[in-house]
């Protein structure tokens, strides 16, 4: 066995470590997620005024910031009972900010954060031994997914063109961040009851010709196609089958064309997101276009015993077509729907009661098996020589907890989402992986789903902004002070990493008794629970090969894109994923003892 | 180096402008002047923005990536242009290069061009650098700094590294300035101990630096998340040579270690305020949503020095205060405490009249 360690694991927010086992055939038997920082965050609520959340709690997360504020205020909305009175324009304006977020967490992950993998040398030298065509490929993913200050055996490798470009995008969806939020990171806007302005038509133009750039840049660089056609032909397509009968067929003739001259060039019409899909896959790529190579991403971060992992979701956005919102239970007609699914696609009504958590293998004091969120306690080490994860004969090795649904780990994320919502592309491209043979929750499934987010939440943003949103409209109801003493908010929303919970007490001051937050990457790097069951990203990197292409060329221990692409298939989330607080009982402040 | 432009009411040298008096900056400012700061410069004296290569080492320690996230909105011009005017090397970052950490059984492994931490002790063995870092530096617990570890060693450990051979050190955003939100009141604020890099709070005495024995040229950028002209323009007055290292920083900073043209000692947030004619007139907001002064709900305005209000936020589309929201003075030393409770007047923050 040779241990291979990935600490830290960049380009993600916060210091992620992971660390394997692998046998000498470089295939992965062991692996933990290990959260490497404790911060404190919630106990900075305690105490004090619980309105502080909506703006304090977006410096957990500069990446998606909206999201924090959306859970928060939707626990304060909770808190003093105006969720069901919230007017639809305030619920439009706060669904623009988060789409808004999305969109641009999203195009940050596909470009910069995951892009520059591809730009891995370890796929050049396999590329080289496949001739013309390879090094056709090979010229693309270095053209467009290079980082900056890149260097290849001394040579210096300029940006890539994907990488360079997405850089302007993302600022206009910052721009059109603060257009209706304020500033970003960090808006301002969320507050109990509504939002804090009133858009202006001007705004709503501004918002327009923002959405009409992030359409010009998904046709001109992600996707050589009208975006009307793609979502038309695949978030709309009639089934499953169809959608995915719909990318198959258009990659076909795509491929066939470039294969020609093989030239797989944007001009020629081949954009990130279709070279992606036809090279990323071994069943799409090799087995139905008949390519000679592919990434085989399709043979990566898959789950090996399906019955211990299932998909979650909150539910996102909110729907627009009516006043309020059940704060409880997400109710199914949202954009996105809330549900838990499991790995054989059985759907299942969300119920929050279902949430527990253990802190087994994470660096707090025990409590016996699982506690529901307003009831667990967390007792954090202070003691800096039991902080150790060296080994992996460490029992506690992060400081991460390890949530469950009914007792089960599970994803969270674009891909989650789309399968409950049932996304024809998703679902389809779900279930003819598991016909093939393949772990159908895997890499490219993962990747593609963020991807197909994109587009449908694009689509969707332009209905919120040009039909939904009125400038003359009521954007808030007045909160009545006095009721929030003794009483309790639970707000769970869809940020663009997964599943995020803000759960909230306050005393009989009105002061907060404690605030409990469980993130997405808490879910999906979740370490073993008591049982022993480890979390999602651990599940997926075991049986994972860790060199490029299946080991094509053999094992290089030293360059291990397995794990890189697995880990960063989940958009992590470090400084998200930390616990803080100790609730001692449903109504009393918790009690914080030292070790 | 050349002088570049002459400075007049109307236009402003970005290259000058940290040495200047920040009274003439915001003036200029205010008559809607020199925005586009870099282009000018390229524009008037063509072949001086030749600059030799300067070589940028990126740190995170606990921080969110706001502070990147910030960079990447930067305007005028756009971030990797005026990388590419200044010159800059960024040669390390966490979350925009292709490194991470490596090892093979315990042992770094591959070479810089992919592993981070190999890459880390090159630059740091080399010297030659200015040094960024984000996020407050874990001490806790026990000054053991493991609260925070990263690539086999701790952030104090790997600041240590980092800024043993630096030239000089930027503190980027509230968090690595003065702590920020790693350091708000709690009862566990001690046992966690995060520092700022210069300062922790308002305290000189309290920053890692200090900790570690080290003494290095600090500028500190404060903001939560700062504004990206801050970052760009405080960069672009250290490489143009008109900001001598460390000999002119007494002059261009604050008793903070800001740069005064930003943050001015006697200018603040609400000076420009679009909301100040109700200020005068005592007509306060008791509840937001409205257009009238946000004093009574909170707003720190007058306590923040900063130019927000001119200089607005993402390429000058809004700012809190402009969206309805008070400002919570996020570039000062003791924020987040200084402005808690956030939505209360601070004035009378007893009882629960203040919040009706």
């Amino acid at each position: 066995m040779v241990r291979v360690t990935v600490d830290p694991l960049t380009r993600v927010v916060g210091p992620l470590r992971l660390d394997t086992e692998v046998d000498e055939n470089g295939i992965i038997k062991e692996a933990r997620s290990s959260n490497m920082i404790f911060r404190g965050f919630e106990r900075i609520y305690r105490g004090q005024d619980p309105r502080d959340s909506i703006l304090l709690s977006q410096r957990i997360c500069g990446v998606c910031p909206v999201a924090h504020s959306i859970s928060a205020v939707n626990a304060l909305d909770e808190l003093f009972g105006v969720a069901q009175s919230v007017p639809k324009d305030a619920l439009v304006a706060r669904n623009i900010n988060q789409g808004l977020n999305t969109i641009s967490n999203h195009l940050l992950h596909f470009y910069i954060l995951w892009g520059p993998d591809l730009a891995n040398p370890a796929y050049g030298d396999v590329l080289f031994t496949f001739g013309d065509l390879g090094g056709s490929v090979w010229k693309e993913l270095l053209g467009r997914f290079a980082p900056i200050s890149y260097k290849i055996g001394g040579e210096v490798i300029p940006p890539g063109s994907s990488y360079v470009g997405v850089i302007p995008m993302k600022k206009r969806l910052h721009d059109a961040g603060a257009v209706i939020g304020g500033k970003m990171p960090h808006q301002t806007v969320m507050y109990p009851g509504g939002v804090t302005n009133n858009p202006t038509t001007s705004d709503i133009q501004t918002l327009s010709s923002i959405m009409s750039e992030v359409i010009d840049f998904l046709n001109t660089n992600a996707i050589r196609m009208p975006f009307e056609d793609w979502v038309e032909n695949t978030y709309k397509a009639s089934s499953p089958k169809k959608a995915v009968d719909f990318l198959i067929e258009h990659l076909n003739d795509l491929i066939e064309n470039s294969l020609q001259t093989n030239d797989l060039s944007r001009s020629n019409g081949c954009g990130d997101i279709e070279l992606y899909s036809a090279f990323g896959s071994e069943l799409i790529g090799e087995r139905s276009l008949g390519l000679p190579i592919s990434f085989k991403h399709d043979k990566m971060g898959g789950y090996s015993d399906l019955s211990k992992v299932s998909f979650l979701s909150y539910g996102g956005f909110y729907n627009v077509d009516q006043e309020g919102y059940d704060p409880t239970s997400p109710s199914g007609d949202r954009f996105q729907t809330s549900g838990f699914m499991t790995s054989s696609l059985e759907f299942h009504k969300f119920d929050s009661n279902k949430v527990t958590e253990s802190v087994k293998h994470a660096f707090y004091d025990d409590y016996d098996g699982y506690k529901h969120p307003y009831e667990g306690t967390t007792e954090p080490f202070t003691d800096p020589d039991r902080i150790n994860y060296q080994n992996f004969s460490e029992e506690k090795y992060t400081w991460a907890k390890a949530p469950r649904y009914d007792g089960i780990p599970c994803e969270v994320g674009p891909l989650s989402r789309l399968l409950i919502m049932k996304e024809p592309l998703v679902t389809g491209l779900v279930q003819m992986f598991r016909e093939n043979g393949y772990s159908p929750f895997n890499c490219f499934t993962r990747m593609i789903a963020r991807m197909q987010e994109l587009f449908i939440i694009t689509n969707e943003m332009i209905k919120w902004i040009t039909t939904d949103l009125d400038p003359n409209g009521k954007f808030r109801v007045d909160i009545d002070m006095s009721t929030s003493s003794d009483s309790r908010g639970m707000g769970l929303c869809e940020a663009p990493r997964g599943a995020l919970g803000h759960w909230l007490i306050t005393d009989s001051d009105s002061k907060v008794a404690n605030y409990q937050i469980v993130t997405p990457s808490t879910w999906n790097l979740s370490p073993r629970d008591s049982e022993g069951v480890p979390g999602p990203l651990e599940q997926a990197l075991v049986g994972c090969r860790i060199s490029a292409v299946d080991n094509w060329l053999g094992v290089d221990f030293s360059n291990p894109t397995g794990i890189l692409h697995v880990g960063r298939s989940y958009d992590p989330c470090i400084t998200c994923a930390v616990h803080t607080i100790d609730l001692t009982g449903k109504n009393s402040p918790g009690t914080f003892r030292l070790l | 180096m050349s002088e570049g432009n002459t400075n007049s009411d109307s236009s402003v040298n970005d290259l000058d402008f940290l040495r200047m008096d920040w009274h003439k900056f915001l003036k200029a400012r205010r008559s809607g002047g020199g925005f586009k700061l870099l282009e000018n410069y390229k524009n008037d004296t063509p072949g001086d923005y030749d600059f030799p290569v300067t070589h940028v080492l990126w740190i995170q320690g606990a921080q969110c990536t706001g502070c990147s996230e910030s960079l990447l909105d930067a305007a005028n011009p756009e971030l990797l242009k005026a990388f590419e005017i200044l010159n800059i090397d960024l040669e390390r970052h966490e979350a925009f290069l292709a490194h991470q950490g490596l090892f093979v059984d315990g042992e770094p492994a591959n070479t810089s061009e992919l592993n981070s931490e190999i890459l880390l002790d090159e630059i740091s063995e080399r010297g030659n650098y200015i040094l960024m870092v984000e996020g407050a530096i874990a001490n806790g617990p026990e000054g053991s700094g493991k609260y925070f570890m990263s690539g086999n060693r701790s952030s104090k450990e790997m600041f240590k590294k980092a800024a043993r051979n630096a030239d000089l050190i930027i503190a980027v955003g509230t968090c690595a300035a003065y702590g920020g939100i790693n350091s708000a009141n709690s009862d566990i604020v001690d046992i966690l101990d995060y520092r700022g890099v210069a300062f922790t709070k308002k305290d000189p005495s309290k920053g890692i630096l200090k900790v570690l024995g080290i003494d290095k040229p600090v500028i500190n950028i404060p903001g939560c998340p700062p504004h990206p002209d801050w970052i760009i323009f405080t960069l672009s007055a250290i490489i143009s040579g008109n900001i001598r290292i460390p000999d002119d920083l007494p002059e261009v900073l604050d008793e903070f270690g800001r740069p005064k043209v930003f943050f001015p000692p006697d200018y603040n947030v609400h000076k420009d305020c679009p909301r100040k004619e109700f200020f005068k007139n005592k007509e306060f907001d008791t509840c937001v949503g409205g257009e009238k002064c946000l004093l009574k709900i909170g707003c720190q305005a007058c306590l923040a020095h900063a130019d927000c209000t001119l200089r607005k936020w993402n390429d000058g589309h809004s700012y809190c205060v402009q969206a309805g929201s008070p400002c919570i003075a996020c570039v000062e030393p003791d924020f987040p405490d200084n402005a808690r409770p956030l939505y209360s007047s601070k004035k009378c923050k007893t009882g629960k009249e203040a919040d009706r």
